[in-house]
């Protein structure tokens, strides 16, 4: 049985509720979720920045190695070498917050560029860019590292560089399909007969009315990518180096000692990517949802 | 006697369509007359009404004129001034006199704007004016429209089709247009709002001095609000004249079909007056172009019953504008 | 009047507003009756509830609570049923001062009983010809050979052959030019009135005893929109099928119906002969039907006052409905003795004359 029920008594009155009262409790458990994930980040990443730490993350206990959480003053005990693996956790974010928004502003600037070029012009702006985006999307993006990599020097910066490049077309592809959507509608045409001039057009009528939630989604995706693809690099060797901390390689560090019951000190960064990287994913979808309509469609 | 706000002079817009699989490589371009030589003139504070079925050309010409596209040829003279190849920048400037009101409800309104911003960005486009002032205007112009100030602080989808129309015509008016390309405006109304529209539309232009350029397929709308009539086909206009004439005493057949349709449609018994306005075998017709000569002839029943005269397909011969008297002209070898 | 072909009795049909948590009352309370061989047409502005009323015969209402109560009489020859029978079952109402307020519905139990049902009245008994003709069509398929299958899913002419002899006699009956060459011919490769044509080819083809034409001329050109009335009239006289026509356009259902119904705001606020309700002289009458014939754009409506008679306010929300006549807020006729019943009761449906009922409280003193 699908129940419905009208809320108000009275006759007459109803007007559209607020979107919070809209969305579906679902996608508003994934937003907050989500917005736990990114406050827990920023927060990590200041403290990391500030050096706020329980313990120095360098700090060898040889006493205490290999420690369980909850052992003394360790909250989520120790490594291999007696690192504590909080402070070593938190220090990790520093690895990939800040290259990791590098390559969203990378994404969302020139994606939104060429997205307004290809949507807004059309013609032959838009052809060039089919295949600049066509060729972007045909390299496979692991291989573009490990060349970049080779040639330069195993560093996140460069590797964030490529990731932010290759999430280009991506982010254009959606801007110009709202672009030419929204031209269905006609306001802009009515705009350019209003006499508006075309920065204000594209500017605010465009981008901050129309194009900011599909930005904001994909800012949240473009983190969650970022993050996957330094942990991995790392894991494999190729992007932060020990003694320096990254979730990555915290991974790979810990799998030595995985085979051996000793499952936690790779557990434990293991966990806090699959969190994080679910949260951000949970909110851009859970965004996604709400301020774009997509589930009620 | 009133001066001339817009002339037109034999504009051609014409469509071309790229073709095959290498189009973008390749310029093979295929090339349809949307507008095929179209003139007329509109006086200041007058109507005049653009008639014709859908894919005439009538929204184009409309287009065309306020430079939303690029004509093929032909000259465009609006106050005084040849606006055919100015360019987008200088264009802006005289935005602030001509405007038009889309058919679509939604066109003027951007769905992520609350109707409040939309007047007032569109006040400020072109005028400044002191901040206190934006706020006169915007009643003033409700008022003039006959819109709620309650629904200032709406979003567009949170509005009626008589409301958004009503806010469509508001913005229209705030850069304080004097001609106005009117698009279908009452197409996607409901019956009861059409009237509002087409009243306040006429309110507007006695208080105002509007000249209209009033675009419809709704033959009694246009009837009601130009004074001048110009009925098209296939891209080209083929009669012209006051409304009451075009109305009661056509001259060109498909100008009698198009307002005989109408009481036809209504009359119970069907009584068709003259034989010689009788359709076609079945009546029905698509839109064929015919390769030369009068582009009605393939639909045309005068055609059909003078035993189709050599005349009206002859290539060099293509029926021109010609004065039949009173101002009302007719494109026709043979006209009623 | 003779004997009644469709029936519908006090028919809703509702959808649910998530962003307002509200009912949309589409079809509130319809009561509409079709004799055999006449026309009924129905007008009505967009969001009355006339196109849901035929969906909702017609059972093709799929989101929302859908259609909740009612009966749907059908009496053909070989039908004798309500449409509606056995299943109110999956359906649970909760009613305040006689409004519904809350509805349970068992959608899917609701689905297959109804669909189970349909599926052997559709097309054979009840045909419906849609606004787009374009898009209600197969674009992958002949409009031929689209006639054909029906011609052999619901009539006796099981051979293919005959079938197509047959679809090709109801192409040349609806006047399409060369119907042998037309038969081949895709959606997409003809006009607008053309296409129309066929459609309502396909739905006669049937053979069916209610034909439901909604809004068959909308969005054609003037030119084909008389001749495509012509047809339905012609049509009309040559088979004697009962019909129901949908439309806003007062003009064709004045020409084509027997019997008219006017809509406003989910209801029928007014129904009887044709000549008692669209004809201008006809004294008694809605006052939202007179309005509405006042307020069409025509010459001699213009002459009178060098103005158009616009009914103010705005077409009637079917989430806000009010507590008295739903015209009220826009009814110019009130007087002072009906005022306050008019703002706090809904008038019943009521005759004013022999088969002439209206919704108004001016007529019951």
């Amino acid at each position: 049985m699908k129940s419905y029920t009208q809320i108000s008594g009275e006759i007459g009155e109803f007007s559209d509720l607020p979107f919070w009262k809209k969305a579906d409790r679902i996608d508003l458990a994934y937003v907050s979720y989500g917005l736990l994930v990114v406050t827990l980040v920023v927060l990590s990443y200041l403290l990391g920045a500030f050096n706020l730490l329980p313990f120095d993350p360098q700090d060898l206990d040889l006493e205490l190695m290999m420690a369980g959480p909850f052992t003394g003053k360790h909250l989520l005990g120790t490594d291999f070498m007696g690192r504590d693996m909080l402070s070593r956790l938190i220090v990790g974010i520093q690895a990939y917050f800040l290259p990791g928004l590098l390559a969203i502003f990378i994404a969302l600037l020139f994606g939104t560029i060429l997205g307004v070029l290809a949507g807004y012009r059309g013609g032959r702006f838009e052809t060039g860019i089919t295949y600049f985006t066509n060729l972007v999307d045909s390299f496979p993006r692991l291989v573009l590292i490990l060349l970049v990599i080779a040639a330069f020097k195993p560093d996140i910066w460069y590797i964030m560089l490529v990731v932010g490049i290759t999430n280009i077309p991506a982010v254009a592809s959606l801007v110009k399909g709202k672009i030419l959507f929204l031209k269905q509608k006609n306001f802009i045409e009515a705009d350019i007969a209003l006499g508006v001039p075309t920065r204000i057009i594209i500017l605010k009528h465009i981008l901050w009315h129309n194009c900011r939630s599909i930005l904001i989604i994909q800012a949240t995706l473009g983190m969650a990518e970022a993050i996957l693809m330094e942990t991995s690099l790392s894991y494999l060797g190729f992007g932060v180096q020990e003694p320096t901390p990254s979730w990555g390689n915290m991974v790979q560090a810990g799998s030595n000692y995985f085979m051996k019951g000793q499952f936690w000190p790779s557990t434990a960064p293991a966990l806090a990517i699959l969190f994080t990287i679910l949260g951000f994913h949970l909110l851009g979808d859970g965004l996604n949802n709400i301020l774009e309509g997509k589930r009620n469609k | 006697m009133a001066k001339t706000i817009l002339e037109v002079q034999d504009l051609k817009k014409h469509f071309t369509h790229r073709k095959g699989l290498f189009s973008a490589v390749k310029a093979e371009q295929q090339s349809i007359p949307a507008v095929d030589g179209v003139s007329f003139y509109l006086k200041e504070n007058e109507t005049v009404g653009l008639v014709g079925e859908s894919g005439c050309g009538k929204t184009t010409i409309g287009r065309t004129i306020l430079r939303l596209e690029k004509p093929t040829s032909g000259k465009i003279i609006f106050d005084g001034k040849d606006i055919t190849t100015l360019s987008t920048d200088e264009l802006r400037g005289l935005r602030g006199k001509m405007q038009m009101i889309f058919q679509d409800l939604d066109a003027a309104l951007n769905p992520k704007m609350r109707i409040r911003e939309i007047l007032t960005e569109a006040i400020e486009v072109h005028h400044r004016i002191a901040e206190g002032s934006t706020e006169k205007r915007i009643a003033e112009l409700l008022e003039m429209v006959n819109l709620k100030k309650s629904k200032l602080s709406n979003f567009p989808h949170e509005l009626s089709g008589g409301e958004k129309r009503r806010v469509g015509i508001a913005r229209v008016l705030s850069v304080g247009a004097q001609f106005i390309v009117a698009d279908e405006p009452t197409s996607a109304l409901d019956v009861s709002i059409q009237a509002q529209v087409v009243n306040l539309l006429r309110d507007l232009q006695q208080q105002l001095k509007l000249s209209f350029l009033f675009i419809s397929h709704d033959l009694r709308v246009v009837e009601l609000m130009s004074h001048k009539v110009a009925v098209m086909y296939l891209g080209k206009v083929v009669e012209m004249g006051m409304a009451e004439r075009i109305a009661r005493a056509a001259h060109h057949p498909y100008t009698h079909i198009l307002w005989s349709s109408l009481t036809e449609k209504q009359s119970k018994e069907v009584s068709r007056k003259a034989v010689s306005v009788q359709a076609g075998r079945w009546g029905v017709f698509d839109f064929e172009r015919p390769v030369s000569g009068c582009r009605f002839a393939p639909r045309c029943p005068v055609y059909e019953a003078r035993g189709r005269p050599e005349v009206c397909t002859d290539p060099a011969n293509e029926p021109e504008l010609r004065e039949v008297g009173d101002g009302h002209r007719v494109a026709c070898h043979f006209p009623l | 009047m003779t004997a009644p072909l469709l029936k519908i009795e006090d028919l809703r049909t509702y959808f649910y507003s998530k962003s307002k948590q509200a009912f949309i009352r589409s079809v509130d309370g319809v009561s509409l009756e079709v004799g055999k061989g006449e026309t009924l047409g129905i007008v009505g502005e967009s969001g009355s509830g006339k196109s849901i009323t035929a969906m909702s015969v017609m059972g093709l209402v799929s989101s929302g609570p859908g259609v909740i109560t009612g009966k749907i009489g059908f009496k053909s020859e070989t039908v004798q049923k309500n449409l509606l029978q056995d299943l109110e079952d999956y359906v649970t109402l909760t009613r305040t001062d006689g409004r519904i307020m809350a509805v349970q519905k068992d959608q899917d139990g609701w689905r297959e009983v109804s669909e189970r049902r349909m599926a052997k009245i559709r097309g054979k008994e009840i045909s419906m010809i849609f606004q787009n003709p374009k898009q209600s069509m197969n674009p992958f398929e002949t409009v031929g050979s689209q006639i054909a299958e029906a011609v052999r899913l619901h009539t006796d002419h099981k051979e293919e052959k005959a079938a197509k002899e047959k679809a090709i006699e109801w192409l040349d009956r609806v006047k399409i030019d060369s119907p042998r060459l037309r038969y081949d011919n895709y959606p997409y490769g003809l006009s607008g009135g053309m296409c129309q044509r066929a459609m309502i080819a396909m739905a006669l083809s049937c053979e069916p005893q209610l034909l439901i034409a909604d809004e068959p001329t909308t969005g054609l050109d003037a030119t084909i929109q008389s001749k495509i009335a012509d047809l339905l009239a012609e049509l009309k006289s040559e088979l004697g099928i009962t019909t129901v026509l949908i439309s806003h356009d007062i003009s064709i259902i004045s020409r084509l119906s027997d019997t008219v119904a006017v809509m406003y705001g989910g209801t029928v606020v007014e129904t009887g002969p044709v000549k008692d309700i669209l004809s201008r002289t006809a004294e008694r009458k809605h006052p939202y039907t007179s309005a509405l014939l006042t307020s069409i754009p025509s010459a001699e409506n213009v002459k009178e006052k060098g103005h158009l008679q616009a009914i103010e306010g705005d077409v009637l929300d079917t989430i806000n409905i009010p507590a008295g006549c739903r015209f009220y807020g826009r009814c110019s006729q009130v007087t002072d003795k009906v005022r306050e019943r008019c703002e706090q009761q809904e008038p019943e449906l009521r005759e004013i004359s022999s088969g002439h009922k209206a919704r108004c409280w001016l007529y019951f003193d």
